[in-house]
Parts: structure tokens; C-alpha cells; sequence
């Protein structure tokens, strides 16, 4: 949390980019718990998303050099790896397949206790699951499953420059929530 | 430019959610450099995102910051170390590897040192043993030589035997015709007809001067030969006949015709 840090914004990269371990477990103690909130919001399944949690780790600590701190706050540039990193395993090949697999089971999964956590209920959905319908499946299309406008036009059969308009004031609208 | 209205446009929200494109992003990043209150307008929805995000917090599996750890291990600088290795360690002060690499370092230089001065030393001695080995190669060169030469004399001298062994050898000793110790002697091969001189004693000549033997055939002088240096008998010139032999003293080369007055030796056959 902001208030229990120990380090500033600028110390914790500075002793990073220094590859000092106990600034890494620091970022883990304090970030992890946020940045899975994003990741699960976009995955489902429990195991999965801790895996890709893993992995956006993993990138902090190889790509931290190329954060520029000029361009914004440390946790929106880790939020944007952890978004990126999910939709990719999202869109993967052997996710798809999984998906097929579960949704043939899903009577089992139900029934037995599953690991999948309801998404409607974590981080930015929530917010977004106070929008007005045919706000919420643009975020939806384009926040939590990566889709970009052109993509979302032809999906909807919804021109291009209305798509933009209507997800331009649905951001505005969540702006006025999350705030 | 109408920053309010930029702000209200929704585009800031998509830049800091990951939703523009390209171009879009580097919009928004130039106007950022150019408006601080577009720049305002970012930080605060960045803030209120992150805020969100740390509010509904999900607790990941315990074992991930474990795996984590496991797998960055060996990109952790050691914290304990400090970001410069201190070349001087004290007794709680550096870790054991910088007193390995200390120790490791002080060996190869001692190592360095001692490998060098035994260079030096091998050095000397190797020089001193190829000089010995020089003055032995030349000393063996000169033993080889005046080897060859006592061998030469010697064989000379055997020669000499043999043939004053020959019985077809005639012996003509030839003495001082002014009553002195000189004697030489002639070795006449009476088949062969070849004439040998030994000298048994003759002075010492001037070094312009030479000795040169006559045959005397029918009263007259023959030319028989000038006297070089030789060891043993010295073959003179093939004479068929001759009553008498002498020896007489000329200037160096020989004389046509001999110098009775410089007479040493002489003997009838």
C-alpha cells in the first residue's frame, strides 16, 4: 500500500536497476497483491493467472531499465505489462484450447468446486460492471480482451468512429467511478 | 489549444489504460511535455487507477514470490557486498569470495615472481653450458685437425718403412764433404728406379736458400730434385742410373747447375 512504503517511487527503481534482491522482494511484498487484481480481473483461472503473475515479474525485473519515470508513475507501467502479459496468454493457442476443454466440463467444475474466480467481482470490473450495457462490452472487448477498435467494429458491425466515440465517453464515465 | 475539452475527451483514460494506438500515445506523451494540466490530468487518473487496484488487492499464491525468487536467484547482486570490492579486507569485512579471489590473486603473482627469477636462473646456466659446449666444439675441431695431421705423418712414416724394407732397395749414405756431422741418405729403388731422400742431418737452410740433390751420371751433375719439407722419405725425381749422389745448397727454386762450392753432402753408389 502507498502510505506503508519504505521507499519512494525513485529509490525503490534506482535499488532495482542496482539488482538489489531485497528491493525486488520489496515490490513483490507491496505490488503483487495490486497487479494480481488486474491479471485475475482479465484471467479466470486461479493457477493461470498466478503463472502470468510470475511471469510480469519477471519482466519488471528485465525491462526496468526502459521504465521512464517522465512518463508516468511506476505502477501504471507495471499495470500496462500486467495487461499486456494476460491478453497475450488470453489469445494464446493452448489457453483457446483449455477454454474448449472446460467449457465441455463445466457441469464438473460447478459441481466440484472450481478454481476460477468470478471476475465480475475483482479490481477495474467491478467499476466497469456499474456501466450502462453497451458501455461495458466495449471496456470489455477492449480493455480486459484486447481487441482493437477495427477489430470491435467488425465483431459489433458498429462503425469505427462510433465504436471510438462510445468508448471514449464509457472511459469517462469509469474515470468518474474509479475516482 | 483547448486542453479542457482534450481532457474531456476520453483519450487520456485510454493512453493510461493501454487503449491508444501509436500514434495516439506519442500525442498524448508530446502534450504532456507541453501542458501541465494534461499532464495533471494523467497522473490523477494513473493515481485513481492505482489506488483501485491496491483497494481490491487479491492475494496471489504463497508459492509465486518463492518461485520467483528461485528463478531470479542468480541475478541478485549479493546485498551484503558493497557496489565496490574493496581491495583491503579487515577481519568482519569482506565475503569469503573476495578473500578467495585476494588469495587467488597474491598466488599468481608470487607464482609470476618465482616462475621469472627461475627463468633468469635457467637462463644463466643454459648460457654457461652453450658456452662450454662452443669452446669443447672447437676444441674437438683442433684435436680432429692435428689428428689428421699425426695421422697423415704416420702414415708417411710407415711408408717410409715398407719401403726401406724393400730389398730391391739400394742404400746410399751420403757424408759431410767438409768433416762435419752432416749425413744424408739416399734410397734408390733399383727396380723402380725412384729415388728417396732421408734427411739425418742437415743444417738449418736461410729462408731464401734451399737443398737440391744431383745425381752424378758419367761425371756429370743430373738434377735430381729440390728438397721441400717432408716427413720420412722424400720422393726426389726417377733416376735410371748414377755413380754418385750429392746435395748442395742453392737459392730458393733450384739451380740449373750445382754450386760445388756450396757442397754438404755426397756418397757414391
Amino acid at each position: 500500500m502507498p502510505e506503508l512504503k519504505k521507499y519512494t517511487e525513485a529509490e525503490l527503481v534506482l535499488l532495482l536497476r542496482q539488482r538489489q534482491q531485497e528491493s525486488f522482494s520489496y515490490l513483490y511484498d507491496n505490488y503483487s497483491g495490486a497487479l494480481f487484481s488486474i491479471i485475475a480481473a482479465i484471467i479466470p483461472d486461479r493457477d493461470l493467472a498466478a503463472d502470468v503473475l510470475q511471469e510480469v515479474f519477471v519482466k519488471i525485473w528485465k525491462q526496468i531499465e526502459s521504465y521512464d519515470s517522465l512518463k508516468g508513475r511506476l505502477f501504471t507501467w507495471m499495470m500496462n505489462i500486467a495487461r499486456n502479459s494476460s491478453i497475450d496468454v488470453l489469445r494464446s493457442k493452448s489457453f483457446q484450447n483449455s477454454k474448449q476443454n472446460r467449457e465441455l466440463t463445466e457441469a464438473v467444475y460447478e459441481a466440484g468446486g472450481t478454481t476460477n474466480i468470478n471476475t465480475d467481482n475483482i479490481g477495474l470490473r467491478k467499476m466497469v460492471a456499474r456501466l450502462k450495457e453497451d458501455y461495458k462490452v466495449l471496456i470489455e472487448l477492449s480493455y480486459f480482451e484486447g481487441y482493437t477498435q477495427e477489430e470491435i467494429s467488425n465483431m459489433l458491425s458498429i462503425p469505427l468512429g462510433t465504436v471510438k466515440t462510445r468508448l471514449r465517453a464509457a472511459l469517462i464515465q469509469l474515470r468518474e467511478i474509479v475516482k | 489549444m483547448d486542453t479542457k475539452a482534450y481532457i474531456q475527451s476520453g483519450i487520456i483514460e485510454s493512453y493510461v489504460l493501454g487503449l491508444t494506438d501509436a500514434h495516439e500515445t506519442s500525442e498524448v506523451e508530446l502534450l504532456c511535455t507541453q501542458y501541465p494540466e494534461i499532464k495533471k490530468a494523467v497522473d490523477d487518473f494513473a493515481l485513481s487507477l492505482e489506488k483501485n487496484a491496491f483497494a481490491n488487492a487479491v492475494t496471489p499464491p504463497a508459492d509465486v514470490k518463492t518461485k520467483l525468487m528461485a528463478a531470479l536467484g542468480n541475478e541478485f547482486e549479493n546485498d551484503k557486498a558493497a557496489p565496490v570490492i574493496p581491495f583491503h579486507t579487515n577481519e568482519n569485512g569482506a565475503a569469503p569470495s573476495v578473500k578467495m579471489w585476494q588469495f587467488a590473486a597474491a598466488a599468481a603473482i608470487l607464482l609470476f615472481v618465482v616462475s621469472a627469477g627461475l627463468n633468469i636462473y635457467f637462463y644463466g646456466n643454459y648460457k654457461s653450458a652453450n658456452d662450454n659446449y662452443q669452446a669443447l666444439l672447437l676444441q674437438k675441431n683442433d684435436l680432429q685437425a692435428s689428428n689428421g695431421i699425426y695421422q697423415t705423418k704416420a702414415n708417411d712414416l710407415a711408408e717410409s718403412l715398407q719401403m726401406m724394407a724393400d730389398t730391391a732397395m739400394k742404400i746410399v749414405p751420403m757424408k759431410s764433404v767438409k768433416h762435419t756431422s752432416d749425413l744424408a741418405t739416399i734410397y734408390w729403388n733399383t727396380k723402380t728406379k725412384d729415388v728417396y731422400l732421408l734427411q739425418n742431418s742437415l743444417p738449418q737452410t736461410a729462408n731464401d736458400k734451399q737443398y737440391q740433390l744431383w745425381a752424378i751420371v758419367n761425371g756429370k751433375p743430373v738434377d735430381a730434385g729440390v728438397i721441400d719439407a717432408c716427413t720420412g722419405l722424400c720422393k726426389m725425381k726417377n733416376i735410371p742410373s748414377a755413380q754418385a749422389f750429392a746435395i748442395t745448397l742453392e737459392n730458393k727454386g733450384g739451380s740449373p747447375t750445382p754450386t760445388l762450392s756450396a757442397m754438404y753432402v755426397m756418397g757414391g753408389v
